[in-house]
C-alpha cells in the first residue's frame, strides 16, 4: 500500500512537470493578445447600404410579439421589426412622432389625444395577406395601415385572453373596465375618426399616458397575423419595422433582412441582421475582440477592466449609466423599521463607496429614487443617501439603540453569486451600528412572492428598472401609498406618506414640464429623508461597437437598438503589432503585465 | 438471460418513476410558475387564470397523476414560456447534445483506452509514470475549469477551433462540437486510462497471455485480441455508469460553449421555472440513463459468461 500510495504521488509530481512544460510551450509560442479593433472601416462619410450586422445577448429570445414581450432580449428584435406611432428621440427622451404624422393633439386640457397617421405605411409582405394563407408559399403584398389597425391592436392588446402584460399602462383609457369585464364589446375611448384619425379619451388627464403610446404594447400589428396564427403570432411577426424576419433557428440565431416596403426610403442601411442567442459574456468578448460581432453591451468583471484599458477602442465605446436604481428596502410595517431612525440609520450605514470598489467601479452612487438618467435627478438633493456612519450613529441613538439593535435581522436576497455577494456587504456595513444581519437567499419567483407579501420580507435589496423614461414611473410604482397590496405589492417597502401621494398625483396631471419636475424633486426629498429604502447606485453598463459600425449610440431608452445603424465597408483587417514571440512579457499566459 | 433483462427493466421502470415522482415534487416546490412565467407585473387575476389554465391549483398528487398519465402517452406538455410542445423543444435540443455526447465518448474510448493500453505495455517507465500523473490531473480539474481555459488558449489565442456557439450547417456543427467534446472527455479519458491500464497490468500476467505469447502470436496480437479485449469488460460497465456523468458534464460544458442542447435547456427551464420542460428533459435523461445501463448490464452478460450464470 505505501508503495502504491508513493508511485501515485510521483506520478501526480511528473505529471505536473508534463503539464508545465506544455504549458510553458504553449506560452512560448501563443500569440499576443489584441490590444486594437482587428478591423477598420472603409473610410467613407455618408451612410452606405449593404452588409450584414452581427449582435448577440446571452439569454434565448422568447418571441417577436410587441403585446406580450416585455424584456430586453425580445425588444431588440421587436425594435427592428415594428413601428410605433410615436417613439422616443435618440438621444434627449423627447418623444418624437414615427407612424403618426407628427406627435398626437391634445385636446380637452390634456384629456384626448388625436393621432393622425401618415399615408405611406404598410405591413410588411407576409403569406397572411394572402386569400389562402395555409396554402400560399410566396408572401403576399402587405395592405395599408389604417386607424382602424391602431384600435384594433390596443383592443386585442387589452383583452384579458391576451394576457398583456402591459394592460396597467393604459387603465386610464374611457371605457377601459367595461371592455376588460366583458361588458362592452369595444373600449368607448377609442375612436376612429377616418381612416388615417384616431382619438383616445380617458377618464382623466394623465401627462404619463404618452409614454404608455411609446411602448410596445400600443404598437400596431396586423389582425390577420392573430387570426392565422393564434398564440404562436411570436413566431411569425408581421410589422411595419425596418425588418422582417427571414429565419428563427431557436436558442442559436435570428436573421432578419431588410423591409423593401419601409416607410423611410432609402432606410434601412445593413441589408441584414443577425442576432446571436444564447452567447456567454466571455465567448462573446472573444468573438467581438476577433472580429466576427460586432457590438457587445455584458462582460465580466475581469474583461470589463482588460477591454477599458485598451486605448484604440476609446473611439468605440461608451459607459453610462443605466435607468435603474437599486437599494435596501425596509418593511415599514414591520419592527423595528416602524421608526423612521431605524430606517435612516441603516441608509447611512451603507458604505457605497466601498460597494463601488468592490463592484469594479461599475456602479454609479446616486442615493435617491430618481436615476440620474431621468429628468427629475438632482445630484444635489438635500438628504440623499450618502455613506455618513456619524449621521447613522446618530439616528441609532434617536431610534433609542445607541449601542446597537439587540437582536439578528433577516435580509431577503434573490439566489446566486452576486445576491450573496450584495447581502455580505450590508452585512458588514450594519455591523458597524450594531445591527447583525442574517442572510436568507430564495429563488427569484420566491423572493418576488415574499417581498411583495405584507408583513413578510423585513429586508430585501431592490431594484427597479424604467418602463418609461418618467420619474412617475420610479415613484409612483414603490412609493405611492396606492401600490401597496396583501400579495404583489408592488410597493415592496409598505411605504405609504399622504404628503407623498399628493405630490404624486398633482404631478401626474400637470401640464407644465418644470413645475411637474418640481413636484417629483420635492416628494424625491421627502422619500429620502423617510428612508424606506436606503437608496444606493445605478448600475453602469459599457457598450462597445465595431469601428466599421456607423451611426451608432447608444438609445436614452431602449438598450441594444440597432435599426439605424451603416456599416463602413469594406472593412480592413488591421496588421496587429506581433510581440518578438519569444520575449519575457509573453510567457505569461494570460494577459501581458500593464 | 431474458430474465436478467426483464429484471433490468423492471429495476429502470421503478427507478425512472421515482426519479420522475422526486422532480415533480421539488419543481412544483420552489416557487410559482405564474409569477415567473408572467413576469413581476402581471395581475393576480391573470396568474390566477395561468394557474387554473395548467391544472396547477389541483393538489399534487392529481397533478402528478395527470402528468404521467399523459406521459405514458408520450405527451410531455407544453412549455409555460413559449407553449411550444415540450417533445418539440426537446426534439429541437436532444440531437445537439447527442452529437456532443457521442463525440465525447469517442474521443475519450479512444484516447482512454489506448493511453492506458501503451502505459500497461510500458509499465514503470517515464511514459507509464508521467501520462498516469496527467490522467490523475485530468480527473482533478472540472471542465468549468478546462473550459474556459481551452476556449481562451486554443479557440480565441491559437484559433485553432470556433469560440463557442453552434455553427450553421451539419459540418458546422462538429467543427464547432470538437472543442466542448474534448473538454467533456478529459475527465472520461483519465478514468478510462486508469482503469484500463490496471486491467491490463492483470491480464497481461495472466497464463493464457503467457501461453499465447508461447504460441508466437504477434505481440500485437497478444496485446489486443487476448490481453485487451478481457481488460475490456469493466470497460464496459464503466461505459454505463459514465453515462450520469456525461449527461452533467453535458449541462456544465454546454453553458460554457454555447452550446444550444438539453443541458442549456435544463438552466433556462429551471431559472425561468418552466416545470414541464424542467420534467420533460428529466423524464427523458432518467430514461437514456436507463437504457444506456441496461444495455451495458446485458453486453457484460454477453461478454462474460459468469456474470449471466452468478445473476442467472
Amino acid at each position: 500500500m505505501p508503495s502504491t500510495r508513493r508511485s501515485e504521488s510521483v506520478a501526480g509530481l511528473i505529471g505536473l512537470g508534463v503539464l508545465a512544460v506544455i504549458a510553458l510551450g504553449i506560452a512560448l509560442f501563443m500569440p499576443d493578445q489584441p490590444e486594437a479593433p482587428r478591423y477598420m472601416g472603409a473610410g467613407h462619410d455618408e451612410p452606405q447600404r449593404g452588409g450584414t450586422f452581427v449582435f448577440h445577448h446571452e439569454g434565448d429570445v422568447r418571441g417577436f410579439d410587441p403585446h406580450i414581450a416585455f424584456d430586453e432580449l425580445s425588444n431588440m428584435g421587436i425594435k427592428l421589426l415594428y413601428e410605433g406611432l410615436i417613439d422616443y428621440d435618440r438621444d434627449t427622451l423627447d418623444l418624437v412622432p414615427r407612424l403618426a404624422e407628427s406627435l398626437p393633439e391634445q385636446l380637452e386640457d390634456g384629456l384626448v389625444y388625436r393621432f393622425r397617421l401618415r399615408d405611406d405605411i404598410r405591413f410588411a409582405d407576409h403569406v397572411v395577406f394572402c386569400d389562402d394563407p395555409e396554402a400560399a408559399t410566396q408572401p403576399c403584398d402587405g395592405r395599408e395601415v389604417t386607424a382602424e389597425d391602431v384600435r384594433w391592436s390596443l383592443e386585442h392588446m387589452l383583452h384579458p385572453d391576451t394576457g398583456s402584460p402591459g394592460v396597467t399602462f393604459f387603465e386610464l383609457i374611457d371605457g377601459f373596465e367595461e371592455f376588460r369585464e366583458g361588458e362592452a364589446s369595444h373600449v368607448s375611448g377609442i375612436r376612429v375618426l377616418d381612416p388615417l384619425t384616431v382619438e383616445i379619451r380617458l377618464q382623466r388627464a394623465d401627462q404619463t399616458f404618452l409614454f404608455a403610446m411609446a411602448m410596445t404594447f400600443a404598437y400596431p400589428v396586423a389582425h390577420e397575423a392573430y387570426e392565422t396564427y393564434g398564440e404562436d403570432v411570436a413566431r411569425h411577426p408581421v410589422g411595419t419595422g425596418a425588418y422582417v424576419l427571414e429565419e428563427w433557428e431557436p436558442g442559436v440565431r435570428v436573421l432578419f433582412s431588410r423591409n423593401p416596403d419601409y416607410f423611410l426610403p432609402g432606410r434601412p442601411y445593413p441589408d441584414r441582421q443577425i442576432f446571436t442567442l444564447n452567447l456567454g459574456r466571455i465567448p462573446a468578448v472573444m468573438r467581438f475582440r476577433n472580429g466576427e460581432i460586432d457590438h457587445i453591451h455584458r462582460q465580466t468583471p475581469a474583461d470589463y477592466r482588460l477591454l477599458k484599458s485598451y486605448e484604440a477602442w476609446e473611439p468605440y465605446r461608451v459607459e453610462a449609466p443605466n435607468t435603474d436604481i437599486w437599494g435596501l428596502g425596509m418593511n415599514c410595517e414591520m419592527e423595528p423599521f416602524t421608526d423612521r431612525h431605524m430606517r435612516r440609520a441603516v441608509a447611512f450605514a451603507l458604505n457605497t463607496p466601498r460597494w463601488r470598489r468592490a463592484r469594479a467601479n461599475r456602479l454609479l452612487l446616486t442615493g435617491q429614487p430618481i436615476p440620474a438618467t431621468l429628468p427629475g435627478y438632482d445630484p444635489d438633493l438635500p438628504g440623499a443617501h450618502h455613506f455618513d456612519l456619524d449621521v447613522a450613529r446618530e439616528e441609532m441613538r434617536l431610534a433609542g439603540y445607541p449601542d446597537g439593535y439587540p437582536e439578528p435581522l433577516t435580509i431577503t436576497m434573490t439566489d446566486g453569486e452576486t445576491a450573496r455577494f450584495y447581502g455580505e456587504l450590508v452585512q458588514q456595513d450594519l455591523r458597524e451600528i450594531g445591527i447583525t444581519i442574517e442572510i436568507r437567499q430564495v429563488s427569484f419567483p420566491i423572493w418576488l412572492q415574499q417581498t411583495g407579501t405584507r408583513n413578510t420580507a423585513l429586508m430585501a435589496l431592490q431594484g427597479w428598472s424604467m418602463d418609461y423614461p418618467d420619474a412617475s414611473n420610479f415613484l409612483d410604482i414603490l412609493f405611492h401609498s396606492r401600490s401597496i397590496h396583501d400579495t404583489d405589492s408592488e410597493n415592496k417597502a409598505f411605504y405609504s406618506n399622504p404628503e407623498v401621494d399628493a405630490l404624486l398625483d398633482e404631478a401626474r396631471v400637470e401640464q407644465d414640464r418644470e413645475r411637474r419636475l418640481s413636484l417629483y424633486r420635492e416628494a424625491s426629498r421627502i422619500i429620502v429623508d423617510d428612508a424606506p429604502w436606503g437608496f444606493t447606485f445605478s448600475n453602469l453598463q459599457m457598450e462597445m461597437w465595431q469601428p466599421y459600425v456607423r451611426n451608432y449610440r447608444p438609445h436614452a431608452v431602449w438598450s441594444n437598438m440597432f435599426r439605424d445603424v451603416w456599416l463602413d465597408l469594406p472593412r480592413r483587417r488591421v496588421a496587429w503589432q506581433q510581440m518578438p514571440t519569444r520575449s519575457v512579457p509573453a510567457l505569461v499566459p494570460f494577459g501581458r503585465p500593464r | 438471460m431474458t430474465e436478467l433483462i426483464l429484471k433490468r427493466v423492471a429495476a429502470g421502470l421503478a427507478i425512472v418513476f421515482a426519479a420522475t415522482a422526486f422532480i415533480f415534487i421539488l419543481a412544483n416546490g420552489i416557487g410559482d410558475p405564474a409569477v415567473a412565467t408572467l413576469g413581476p407585473n402581471a395581475s393576480p387575476e391573470r396568474r390566477q387564470e395561468f394557474r387554473v389554465e395548467h391544472g396547477l391549483t389541483d393538489p399534487l398528487p392529481v397533478q402528478f397523476g395527470r402528468y404521467v398519465g399523459a406521459a405514458v402517452q408520450g405527451d410531455l406538455g407544453r412549455s409555460f414560456r413559449d407553449n411550444q410542445p415540450v417533445t418539440t423543444v426537446i426534439a429541437n435540443r436532444l440531437p445537439r447534445t447527442v452529437l456532443l455526447m457521442g463525440m465525447a465518448m469517442s474521443f475519450q474510448l479512444l484516447f482512454g483506452l489506448a493511453l492506458g493500453i501503451l502505459a500497461a505495455l510500458r509499465r514503470n517507465t517515464w511514459f507509464d509514470t508521467g501520462f498516469m500523473g496527467l490522467a490523475f490531473l485530468g480527473i482533478s480539474i472540472p471542465s468549468f475549469v478546462s473550459g474556459p481555459i481551452l476556449l481562451m488558449v486554443v479557440a480565441f489565442r491559437l484559433g485553432w477551433f470556433p469560440i463557442g456557439g453552434y455553427g450553421v450547417t451539419a459540418l458546422d456543427h462538429v467543427v464547432h462540437a470538437l472543442l466542448p467534446a474534448l473538454t467533456m472527455a478529459i475527465i472520461g479519458t483519465a478514468t478510462f486510462a486508469r482503469i484500463m491500464r490496471s486491467e491490463m497490468v492483470d491480464t497481461l500476467g495472466e497464463d493464457y497471455v503467457r501461453t499465447a505469447k508461447a504460441k508466437g502470436l504477434h505481440p500485437a496480437r497478444v496485446v489486443l485480441s487476448h490481453a485487451a479485449r478481457n481488460a475490456l469488460l469493466p470497460i464496459v460497465t464503466l461505459l454505463g455508469l459514465r453515462l450520469p456523468f456525461l449527461v452533467a458534464g453535458a449541462i456544465i460544458t454546454e453553458e460554457v460553449f454555447n452550446w444550444p442542447g438539453m443541458g442549456r435547456l435544463v438552466i433556462e427551464s429551471i431559472t425561468s421555472l418552466d416545470v414541464p420542460v424542467i420534467m420533460g428533459v428529466v423524464v427523458i435523461t432518467a430514461v437514456a440513463v436507463q437504457i444506456g445501463n441496461i444495455f451495458a448490464d446485458v453486453a457484460v452478460g454477453l461478454l462474460d459468461p459468469r456474470v449471466r450464470q452468478a445473476r442467472g
